[in-house]
């Protein structure tokens, strides 16, 4: 029993508590400035677009788990959204075929990232903030500054369904959302690979020593961060129909407040992915609280800085040395 | 994974031009770049306008330059204490918007607002300072908040591109006749060299190359960061002076693309990230070979839209080489 209390209350978990119990305050707080902010329709919408967010901190949250960062997310998500369009051209019966080429994209995009930082030993930073160079130029090359004729093709009816759609009164793409927090949490938490990151991101030498294939797992967390920013960019073309440029840009500040709010160390080691996940809900929760308020954008970006430098001296720091 | 530069173990004695070249591997290695590209272009330059560059096209290159160098500078500062600053985008943008609508024709007005518009600098540098020294917080997370914080502050000063910067100022900083802002550069060496044999400046190199080491030695690790980000602030605000005079006008969202080309820029110009390694000078050539680069993708006529690509690439490429350059170099040694 002991044990078990324990568990639940480790410096992790408590993290994970403060970050759903910011969620839970910003509701009540949105609901006493703005009736209505609290009711199923606004709440679903809330979470729908925490969701978009919760994906690319997935892959976030894997990269910084081994004291790593990708800061390519805002353009391979945008390059996705506009591979997934222009390669299906808004029919079903290449929708498949077009998902997983841009599941692929993001994944080799990824692949790249992760070879760099390890063999090469090219530091994270660099890597990722080079790769969104040559992604971003590579869109925007190819499909001309997105006046190609197949980048006005909206997103396959499947995909705007598989978003929109609604599965026992909620969207299918919380669902999906669902299914991916467990499995990550899994992951993390119960398999060898999970182990392996957290090792990794305690002590990588240490990981070396203690038999875990350091540079395999480095470069596997890097695609799938790909992957999953590839991923948010499918849903996010689902969700709006076509693709623009510039959708992902929010995006890079969004996954790592989501991935710090959520109790996740950024050296690395600690933390977990249902915290990021209550982290995109706060976040997404805290916008809307501000444009319930008519907060106009340059507040909304003041504040946003306040409310992570805030959290971060709540328990961000180091421990003194 | 950093992994120990491999000196120290077993050092025996070196000539002392031998111990410079090992010193100043990525400077050599940016200068080298440098050269490259300025010739490079010079070639396709001659090949198309049948002339060597001349007078305007130095000059537009080294005033389009400034703001990048200066700001690269201030990265420079930050990152030899193995930090980073990404709030470099937002404290250009915030300054820059002041300028625009600060500025008025007369000397006593231009003085006093370029002075008051680098203590603001200074003091952004600062919050970000307090906040990584004394809140030992993560620099990363700490300057991306402080960078939305600041842009955020930019907009609302100037919500939309606009203001004017007198032709007086913008002659003063940025000659469109002549390469003169290269006397700005020359001051920025000089007392980069200065500072360099400070203490400050010595300490700042020593937190970058081993901070356990260094605060056992008595090196004030919290006040030195503090100071270095405050100069950084401080160097990204004249790098916000600079911009606004070569646009001649301000705008809240200009300033953003320097915090990533502010890091390109010290890659390039040999700054270790991992601290410890780096100068002002390599900043400076890393700025120029950035704009060297687009200069000569614009006489390849290659599609603008791929600029991305390419400066992402040779990016990737230029540190790379660096990497195996410098471990050939101390392999041999």
């Amino acid at each position: 029993m002991n044990n078990l209390v324990r568990l639940f209350t480790t410096r992790d978990v408590l993290r994970v508590y403060a970050a759903y119990g910011a969620a839970i305050l910003l509701f009540i707080i949105g609901a006493l400035v703005h009736p209505g902010f609290a009711s199923l329709p606004s709440v679903t919408t809330i979470l729908l677009i925490s969701s978009f967010i919760g994906m690319v901190a997935a892959g976030q949250c894997f990269v910084v788990l081994i004291g790593g960062i990708d800061l390519s997310v805002p353009w391979v998500l945008n390059a996705a959204a506009i591979l997934l369009a222009t390669a299906s051209l808004g029919q079903n019966g290449r929708a498949l075929y077009a998902i997983l080429l841009t599941l692929g994209m993001g994944g080799l995009a990824g692949l790249a990232n992760g070879i760099f930082v390890v063999w090469f030993e090219v530091p994270a930073v660099v890597m990722t903030l080079a790769m969104n160079g040559i992604v971003e130029g590579l869109t925007l090359g190819l499909s001309s500054g997105m006046t190609c004729g197949a980048c006005a093709s909206y997103a396959p009816p499947i995909v705007q369904q598989a978003v929109h759609g609604v599965f026992l009164g909620i969207p299918t793409a919380l669902w999906l959302w669902l299914v991916i927090i467990i499995i990550v949490s899994f992951a993390l938490s119960f398999t060898r690979f999970g182990r392996a990151t957290y090792a990794i991101g305690n002590n990588p030498r240490a990981a070396f020593l203690a038999g875990v294939n350091v540079n395999l797992t480095t470069v596997a967390l890097y695609v799938l961060s790909g992957v999953f920013s590839a991923l948010a960019g499918i849903l996010l073309v689902g969700f709006g129909g076509q693709a623009s440029l510039g959708m992902g840009d929010p995006y890079l500040f969004q996954s790592i407040a989501a991935v710090v709010i959520g109790g996740v160390s950024i050296l690395g080691g600690s933390g977990l992915y249902v915290g990021a996940a209550a982290g995109a809900i706060s976040l997404t929760a805290l916008v809307s609280v501000l444009l319930a308020l008519n907060m106009p954008e340059y507040g909304r970006s003041i504040i946003y800085g306040l409310v992570i430098l805030a959290l971060l001296l709540l328990y961000g720091r180091e421990e003194r040395q | 994974m950093p992994r120990d530069s491999g000196e120290g173990a077993g050092a025996r004695w070196r000539s002392p031009a031998s111990h410079a070249f090992g010193q100043h591997i990525g400077l050599i290695l940016a200068a080298a770049i440098l050269l490259v590209a300025i010739i490079i272009f010079s070639v396709m330059f001659v090949i198309q306008q049948h002339r060597l560059p001349g007078n305007f096209e130095i000059t537009s290159t080294v005033n389009n330059t400034m703001p990048l160098a200066l700001a690269a500078i201030g990265q420079t500062i930050v990152v030899l204490t193995r930090g980073i600053d990404l709030s470099v985008g937002g404290v250009i943008d915030l300054t820059n918007a002041l300028a625009a609508i600060l500025l008025r024709p007369n000397l006593g007005n231009q003085l006093a607002v370029s002075v008051i518009i680098i203590l603001i600098g200074a003091a952004g540098g600062l919050i970000n300072g307090l906040l990584v020294g004394l809140g030992r917080l993560q620099p990363i997370v700490v300057t991306l908040a402080t960078l939305s914080i600041y842009q955020g502050l930019a907009i609302r000063v100037l919500p939309q591109p606009g203001g004017a910067v007198p032709p007086g100022y913008t002659g003063f900083l940025v000659n469109p006749n002549a390469p003169t802002a290269l006397v700005f550069l020359l001051i920025a060496i000089v007392l980069w060299l200065g500072l360099r044999r400070t203490r400050l400046g010595v300490d700042i190199f020593a937190i970058g190359a081993d901070e356990q080491a260094a605060i056992a030695l008595g090196v004030r690790t919290v006040r030195t960061k503090i100071i270095a980000y405050t100069l950084a602030g401080a160097l990204y605000a004249i790098a916000g002076l600079f911009l606004a005079a070569t646009a001649t006008a301000g705008d809240a969202t200009t300033g953003d693309s320097y915090t990533l080309t502010s890091i390109v820029a010290i890659v390039l110009g040999g700054v270790s990230f991992f601290g410890g390694r780096g100068s002002a000078i390599g900043a400076i050539a890393g700025a120029f070979i950035i704009t060297m680069i687009v200069n000569i993708l614009f006489f390849a006529k290659i599609n603008p839209l791929y600029q991305a690509f390419y400066e992402g690439l040779f990016l990737v490429i230029a540190v790379v080489l660096g990497a195996l350059i410098g471990r050939l170099v101390r392999a041999r040694r």
